[in-house]
C-alpha cells in the first residue's frame, strides 16, 4: 500500500471518529457514554499519525529505500476495509437500534430488588420500564395497585398476534452488539408506527397475581405522546425534560 | 497539491505499462478519456447509492451496520492501545529484559508470562499484536501465547466487571479466573509439546531495533502499520460478529437451555460467533438466565480467548494455518477446564 493511501486511510479514520466523538453525539448509538474520552482520545491520535506520516515518512521512506532495508509495502491490502467504518461514521451513520433488534431478543431479566421504598405521590408517575416491571412482579405491597405511571419508550409490535404491543427501551452493557431488552406491553391504544418513540400513560393491565413472578408486565394505556427520539437511547431512563408534545 | 501530483503520475504509468506504451508519457497529462472517466466518477457512485440506499434502509441491513460499527468504534481504543504497546515493545525494550524477567525454562515461562496478563488492562484486541511483539523480541512462543489468551479475561476491569454483572457471587469471579488462567497456561504447555514453527507466519517485520535507526521513527512505522494491520482485520471480524448477531436471534438459542452439556456448548459456541467483547461479556452471560452457571462461565471463559473477531485478527497477524488450529484446541481446553472448575466451585 502506498504512503499517500496510507496517510488518507489514517486521516479518514481519525475524522470519522472525532466527528462521530466530539463533535457530534452520534457515538452514542453505538457504545456507551462513558467511551467518549477514549474514542477523541483516539481518533486524534490517528490524525496525529497521519500527519506524521505525512511529514516524516517520505524522508525516512527515501532513507529506507537506499538500505533496502524495510518491507514498508507490508501493509496489506486488508486494511482497505478501514475505510467502511470511516466512511459510514462521517457520512451514512446508521441509526441507533431499534424494534428490529427489541423483537428477536428475550426480555432481558430484572435484578431481584429486596426492599421497596414507598412510591412518591406524584399522578401519573414517571417510571423507567425496569422500576415498573420490579414494582409489577416483585413488590409484595402492591404499591403500584391503582397507580397511574408515565412511561417512556419506543414501540415494537408485539409480532404474536395477541392484543396490545410492547413499549420497549434497549440496554447496552458495553457496545450495541450486546443490547438487551426491558419491554412493558400495552393496551388499550392503537400501535403508533413501528420505531416511534412515545410516552405512555395508563394503569397496571391486571393479569397473574401483583407482587408475583406471575404477574405480567403490562399496562392499559388512557393516553399516549409523541416525543423526539432521544439523543442517547440506550439508557432506562425517565426523560428530565417536561414532555412536550410534538 | 505535491499528493495529487503524485497519484496522477502513478495512474499514467500504470497506465502506460498495461498498454505496453513503449513511450514514455509526459508526466503531468492526463489520460485521454478523462472527460468519460470524470463523468463515470460523477454519476455511477451516486446511482449505486441510490440503488444501495433503497436496499440498506431495510430493519435487518441497518441493524445489521449498527451492529458493526458499534464492534468497531468499541474495540478501536483497546487496538491502538494494543498497537501502541506493540510498537513500543519493538523499538524501544531490548530482548534481553524479557530474557531476565521470564526464566529460561520455556515450559516455566509459560505460567508467568499467563500470569502476567493481569497487567494489560483491555480487552481480546490489543493482546494480539503485542503477543506477536513479544515473539519478535525473542519471548518464546508458548508464553507469548499463554499472555495472549490470560491477558484479555483476568485482568481487573474485566474481573471487576464480573464482579458487578454477578453481585453476591464471587465465586463466578474465582472461577473465571481460574478456568482462564489453567486455559492459558494449558494452552502454552500443549503448543510446547505439539506446536510447529512452521504455522506461524515468519515475522518479518518485527526485528526490533536497528542500529542506525531512530528508535522514534520504528516505533510510529511498526505502529502504524500494526495499526492498519489489525484494523482491516477488526472491521472484518465486526462484519462477521453483526451478520450472527442479526441472523441468530439470542431466543433461538434459549430454547437449548434445557440439557446441561448441551447448553455448555451452546454457550461457547455463541461465545464464538458474537465476539462480544471481554469487558462487557459478563453482562451478557448474567443476562442468560436461562443457563446453568458453568454454561455461563463457559461462555466467559471462551468469550476472550476464541471468537471471529479474534480469529480474524490471529490470522492476519500470525497466519491461517495457525489461527484455525489454535482457535479450535484453545476452544476444548477452554470448554474442558471451565466444566472442570465450575463443577467444584459454582
Amino acid at each position: 500500500m502506498k504512503r499517500p493511501l496510507q496517510i488518507t486511510l489514517l486521516a479518514l479514520s481519525g475524522l470519522g471518529v472525532l466527528h462521530a466523538s466530539l463533535f457530534s453525539d452520534l457515538y452514542l448509538r453505538y457504545v456507551k457514554e462513558g467511551m467518549r474520552p477514549l474514542l477523541i482520545a483516539s481518533g486524534a491520535l490517528l490524525l496525529a499519525l497521519a500527519a506524521a506520516e505525512a511529514w516524516w515518512g517520505r524522508k525516512e521512506e527515501a532513507g529506507a529505500r537506499s538500505e533496502d532495508a524495510h518491507d514498508h509495502s507490508g501493509t496489506p491490502k486488508v486494511a482497505w476495509l478501514l475505510l467502511l467504518p470511516a466512511l459510514s461514521l462521517l457520512f451514512y451513520a446508521p441509526p441507533a437500534l431499534g424494534a428490529f433488534t427489541a423483537s428477536r431478543e428475550a426480555p432481558k431479566t430484572v435484578a431481584e430488588e429486596d426492599h421497596f421504598d414507598p412510591l412518591p405521590a406524584t399522578s401519573p408517575l414517571p417510571m423507567t420500564l425496569t422500576d415498573f416491571t420490579q414494582r409489577v412482579q416483585q413488590d409484595r405491597e402492591q404499591a403500584i395497585k391503582g397507580r397511574t405511571v408515565q412511561l417512556t419508550g419506543f414501540v415494537t409490535p408485539a409480532g404474536d398476534g395477541g392484543d396490545g404491543w410492547y413499549l420497549t427501551r434497549l440496554i447496552l452493557s458495553c457496545c450495541a452488539a450486546d443490547a438487551q431488552s426491558v419491554k412493558v406491553r400495552v393496551h388499550g391504544v392503537q400501535a403508533p408506527p413501528t420505531d416511534t418513540w412515545v410516552t405512555v400513560t395508563g394503569r397496571w393491565h391486571p393479569s397473574g397475581a401483583l407482587g408475583t413472578k406471575s404477574a405480567s408486565a403490562a399496562l392499559d394505556a388512557h393516553t399516549i405522546t409523541k416525543i423526539p427520539k432521544p439523543t442517547n437511547g440506550y439508557t432506562d431512563a425517565v426523560p428530565l425534560t417536561p414532555l412536550t408534545p410534538r | 497539491m505535491q499528493k495529487t501530483e503524485h497519484l496522477a503520475t502513478r495512474v499514467d504509468v500504470e497506465a502506460g505499462a498495461e498498454r505496453g506504451d513503449a513511450v514514455a508519457r509526459p508526466a503531468h497529462s492526463w489520460p485521454r478519456s478523462w472527460p468519460l472517466l470524470l463523468l463515470a466518477a460523477a454519476v455511477l457512485p451516486g446511482a449505486l447509492l441510490f440503488a444501495a440506499g433503497r436496499w440498506a434502509d431495510e430493519p435487518a441491513v441497518q441493524a445489521w451496520r449498527t451492529v458493526c460499527l458499534a464492534v468497531t468504534v468499541q474495540a478501536l481504543p483497546f487496538l491502538l492501545l494494543g498497537t501502541a504497546l506493540s510498537g513500543a515493545i519493538n523499538a524501544f525494550v531490548p530482548a534481553r529484559v524479557f530474557n531476565r524477567l521470564l526464566p529460561k525454562r520455556p515450559a516455566l515461562a509459560v505460567p508467568v508470562a499467563g500470569a502476567a496478563g493481569v497487567v494489560l488492562p483491555g480487552c481480546e484486541c490489543a493482546s494480539v499484536p503485542v503477543a506477536n511483539s513479544l515473539i519478535g523480541r525473542g519471548v518464546t512462543p508458548a508464553a507469548a501465547f499463554a499472555f495472549l489468551l490470560s491477558a484479555p479475561a483476568v485482568n481487573p476491569i474485566v474481573l471487576t466487571a464480573t464482579a458487578v454483572a454477578f453481585p453476591g457471587s464471587p465465586e463466578m469471579v474465582l472461577a473465571r479466573l481460574l478456568a482462564s488462567l489453567v486455559t492459558a497456561v494449558a494452552m502454552g504447555w500443549l503448543w510446547l509439546a505439539l506446536g510447529r514453527t512452521e504455522w506461524l507466519r515468519p515475522a518479518v517485520r518485527h526485528t526490533g531495533h536497528h542500529p542506525g535507526h531512530s528508535r522514534w521513527s520504528e516505533f510510529r512505522r511498526g505502529f502504524q502499520h500494526d495499526f492498519l494491520h489489525a484494523g482491516g482485520f477488526l472491521v472484518v471480524g465486526a462484519m462477521a460478529a453483526a451478520t450472527f448477531n442479526v441472523a441468530v436471534p439470542r431466543s433461538v438459542l434459549e430454547t437449548f437451555s434445557g440439557s446441561p452439556w448441551l447448553s455448555v456448548l451452546f454457550l461457547a459456541a455463541l461465545a464464538i460467533l458474537l465476539a462480544v467483547c471481554s469487558e462487557a461479556d459478563a453482562f451478557v452471560a448474567a443476562s442468560l438466565t436461562g443457563f446453568s452457571p458453568v454454561a455461563r462461565l463457559t461462555f466467559m471463559v471462551v468469550g476472550p480467548m476464541v471468537d471471529v473477531k479474534l480469529i480474524a485478527l490471529q490470522a492476519g497477524t500470525f497466519g491461517r494455518a495457525f489461527a484455525i488450529r489454535f482457535s479450535a484446541a484453545t476452544t476444548v481446553v477452554a470448554i474442558l477446564s471451565s466444566a472442570l472448575i465450575g463443577a467444584v466451585l459454582l
